[in-house]
């Protein structure tokens, strides 16, 4: 692998992990905070909030697992490395 | 306060609505109360009162939150169960032994997410990241050893979605059932 293609490969790993991780951040900020208002207002419902929320949790971290998985495969099982 | 001809020394006197009161040094200010029976002008203290909102009241609940997640695992694995016997039937055993790795990887970290939630505000103020090294160890073991594919192992990981949804899809379908 040239050299070229290993600096594009980790500036590309990086940009992968890093823009990935933006959204689902927020999102999952921004659902915890929502999920402990709402046990604190009702703590009754507590079982049914967290389950929701670990269903949410699940599903936006899935975005940051596929953007590292983009990040590992150009780090380590580089495609274009001929 | 009150000097010796009974004139209340207005200086240093605390603001009041009414000057004769006093404020308390130990008022109450939140927290675990007691109520005591008034029996007879005496105080009784047999069986008092006690009002506290935590502890008991939220057991049922967070039963309820274990009670889902067991649920979500165990679906879990019975999906990569199926999903790892059609693919030794269908493709050879390098290829389910992958997706065997990644549907127990999946499965560990579906747990350590779920213990997250679950610890989170009753100690924790945010989820923490450890179950997101779970896929990091699993590339590079699937990298190093030849015995293993990546592309199925990492699709074996990704298993834990459709079970999720499975259980989502029964629970709903319970709700509406009990509702009619």
């Amino acid at each position: 692998m040239d050299s070229i293609t290993t600096a594009a490969s980790v500036v590309a790993a990086g940009l992968a992990v890093g823009l990935g991780a933006i959204g689902p951040g927020i999102g999952q900020g921004s659902a915890a905070q929502g999920a402990v208002e709402g046990i604190a207002r009702q703590p009754e419902a507590e079982g049914k909030i967290r389950g929701t929320l670990l269903l949410s949790f699940a599903f936006m971290e899935s975005l940051t697992i596929y953007g590292l998985v983009v990040a590992l495969v150009l780090l380590f099982a580089n495609p274009f490395a001929g | 306060m009150v000097d010796s001809a009974g004139l209340i020394d207005r200086a240093s006197a605390p603001l009041l609505a009414s000057p004769q009161l006093q404020p308390e040094p130990d008022s109450p200010k939140g927290g675990k109360f007691v109520l005591e029976k008034v029996v007879d002008g005496s105080l009784s203290s047999e069986k008092p009162l006690v009002l506290d909102s935590s502890g008991e009241a939220s057991k049922p609940s967070s039963d309820e939150y274990a009670k889902l997640l067991r649920r979500i695992l165990l679906a879990a694995l019975m999906v990569s169960a199926l999903a790892v016997s059609i693919s030794a039937f269908f493709f050879d055993l390098h290829v389910a032994s992958s997706l065997l790795a990644g549907a127990l990887s999946g499965i560990l970290y579906l747990w350590l997410l779920g213990r997250s939630v679950g610890k989170l505000g009753n100690g924790s103020k945010n989820v923490s990241k450890t179950q997101l090294l779970v896929p990091i160890v699993l590339f590079l073991v699937v990298v190093r050893l030849p015995q293993l594919e990546l592309i199925p192992a990492i699709l074996g990981f990704l298993l834990y979605k459709p079970a999720m949804i499975i259980q989502v899809l029964l629970e709903s379908w319970e709700t509406s059932n009990l509702k009619n």
